[in-house]
């Protein structure tokens, strides 16, 4: 008798996370992600200056360490697998597609989680120094780990492009990078526009036509990102107002600092909660996209 | 050509005009064939010949263009069916496929986790370690292994929940004489109690382990019946040049 769900996706997210750990490579990025952190977060001449017993200013560059640290996560969870051909063994189990995605993302989410729990050291050298905040500790770590929950799913979509790791980090680290520079950055904002009508369309086909075998989402997922693509790079004028702009001005609001930021001042707010929980979703769902195109 | 189904065995694996396009390249062009319940069948064929992409399909790996296919009475592009099939369907695929930094036993004991053996796990995985012969490497990472070794250990994989079916992709690749001699031992073992599909391109192991054979060339069906039909009025090689030359003067 096949296994349940959750065991079947605890076999693959627990393979994963002793793949990562019982490889050299994997502690030296963990060792490279706490060494940024705690130089983001100490040598600096602002944490002094302001002679508080905070993570603000690691707060500031965090979504860029995890831009860098998370790819290499996530470059090899499918890559791999493709080079290796282990994905023919591995989809010809009594495996649902989902249960194999939401396996690999659990599995790399696990040495996300054990990457941040070794850079709790930050917060123990704010002990030493001064009485941080349990409350803001508390809300800062949970902002870092949903960040970086959403940033695995999206390093995960480069994995399962390519069976070149390396070209699945740079994938990854695009996708990532346009999640936080949207908002500052015109072509970051756009890049996740035309993701996110590409998504849209594909769940649109979806709920339409459900969710049986042949490339039909994928199809829908294409025409998206076209029309997409043409919103935000064509040069049309509608009502006066530029659709181009408009569009990355839609979008704008996408970027991953921004709702950060409270998690940072120690507030939780359901709505940036959402956001990086429906992120993560989006970017899984484009995953089991991705995996069935051996069906097309 | 396709098997007579008129026997009294059931059909276990039936392919219906199967077709696998690859942009304009046809890598399988309306190949039917089938297999009977307890019998052991060769897909025979030159290198490019489909066997693989056949293989992929029957276990649901890949999705045919046109046409069907059942095994066990399930439809394999079915994502549920599939589910079904495949925890009564043992698959080794071409090359073997291993995680090479996992050991046989740790690959076992989590595709057994996968297959949810549960209690069973330990005993099954003695099972296939007596049949396969690998418990002298079972703590050796498969990086470190030797490809005869890896292939058994994917022999093993296959077994791990004693499936009715078998389909092998080349189960003796690879292999010294002595290791191609017990692979051929097992599967003729095996192949009393359970219904056997292996691709090979070589004309001896048809021979050796068979008694039924589908042949291949370039995507197409060239024949199937059983061995004795294939080699009615000569020996397996030569009718096998005659039939793939007859195919490519009709070609």
């Amino acid at each position: 008798m096949p296994s349940s769900s959750t065991g079947t996706i605890g076999a693959i997210a627990s393979k994963e996370l002793r793949a990562y750990l019982g490889n050299p490579t994997g502690y030296v990025f963990l060792t490279l992600f706490i060494v940024a952190s705690a130089a983001a977060a100490f040598l600096t001449d602002t944490f002094f200056g302001r002679n508080l017993a905070d993570l603000a200013t690691l707060n500031k560059w965090m979504p860029a360490i995890l831009m860098f640290f998370v790819p290499a996560v996530t470059m090899n969870l499918w890559a791999d697998e493709r080079r290796s051909g282990t994905d023919e063994l591995l989809l010809t189990l009594p495996v649902r597609d989902t249960e194999v995605v939401l396996g690999k993302f659990f599995g790399a989410l696990g040495v996300y989680t054990v990457g941040l729990l070794f850079s709790l050291a930050n917060v123990l050298v704010l002990v030493y120094l001064g009485e941080p905040d349990v409350g803001l500790m508390f809300a800062t770590y949970l902002g870092y780990w949903l960040m970086g929950a959403m940033f695995v799913a999206v390093g995960m979509v480069g994995s399962m492009f390519t069976g070149n790791t390396t070209v699945a980090f740079i994938l990854g680290a695009l996708g990532c990078a346009a999640l936080v520079f949207a908002g500052q950055a015109p072509w970051a904002s756009g890049f996740i526009g035309v993701v996110m009508v590409g998504a849209i369309a594909g769940l649109a086909w979806n709920v339409i036509a459900g969710s049986g075998k042949g490339g039909g989402a994928a199809a829908a997922v294409a025409v998206g990102v076209a029309l997409g693509l043409a919103l935000w790079l064509a040069p049309v004028q509608l009502r006066g107002t530029d659709v181009g702009e408009w569009f990355v001005g839609t979008f704008a609001a996408l970027g991953a600092p921004a709702h950060f930021e409270s998690f940072g001042e120690g507030l939780v707010r359901l709505g940036d909660i959402a956001f990086f929980v429906g992120g993560a979703a989006v970017a899984l769902y484009l995953c089991g996209i991705l995996i069935s195109r051996r069906h097309w | 050509m396709t098997l007579q189904d008129n026997s009294s065995r059931t059909v276990t694996i039936r392919a219906e005009n199967l077709s696998k396009l690859y942009g304009d390249f046809a890598a399988l062009h309306s190949v039917s064939f089938a297999v009977r319940q307890g019998t052991v069948a060769a897909f025979l064929g030159p290198n490019g010949a489909g066997k693989s992409t056949t293989m992929k399909i029957l276990t649901g790996y890949l999705s045919p263009t046109s046409g069907s296919a059942r095994v066990l009475g399930f439809d394999p592009t079915d994502p549920e069916q599939r589910i079904a099939l495949a925890g009564r369907l043992g698959y080794l695929p071409e090359n073997g496929p291993l995680y090479a930094d996992m050991t046989p036993r740790e690959t076992l004991e989590f595709l057994a986790r996968i297959r949810g053996l549960g209690t069973t796990t330990q005993s099954a995985i003695e099972r296939v370690v007596a049949q396969t012969s690998i418990g002298n490497v079972m703590s050796m990472p498969v990086s470190k292994l030797s490809k005869g070794f890896r292939q058994r250990v994917g022999m093993a994989q296959a077994l791990l929940h004693d499936p009715e079916v078998l389909i092998l992709d080349e189960p003796t690749s690879g292999l010294d004489p002595l290791q191609i001699r017990e692979v051929r031992n097992l599967i003729r073992e095996l192949g009393r109690t359970k219904t056997i599909l292996l691709s090979t391109h070589i004309l001896g192991e048809v021979e050796a382990v068979a008694s039924e054979v589908v042949l291949v060339g370039e995507g197409r069906l060239v024949f199937s019946g059983t061995l004795d039909e294939l080699r009615a009025g000569g020996t397996v090689e030569q009718r096998f040049y005659e039939l793939m030359d007859r195919k490519k003067g009709a070609a």
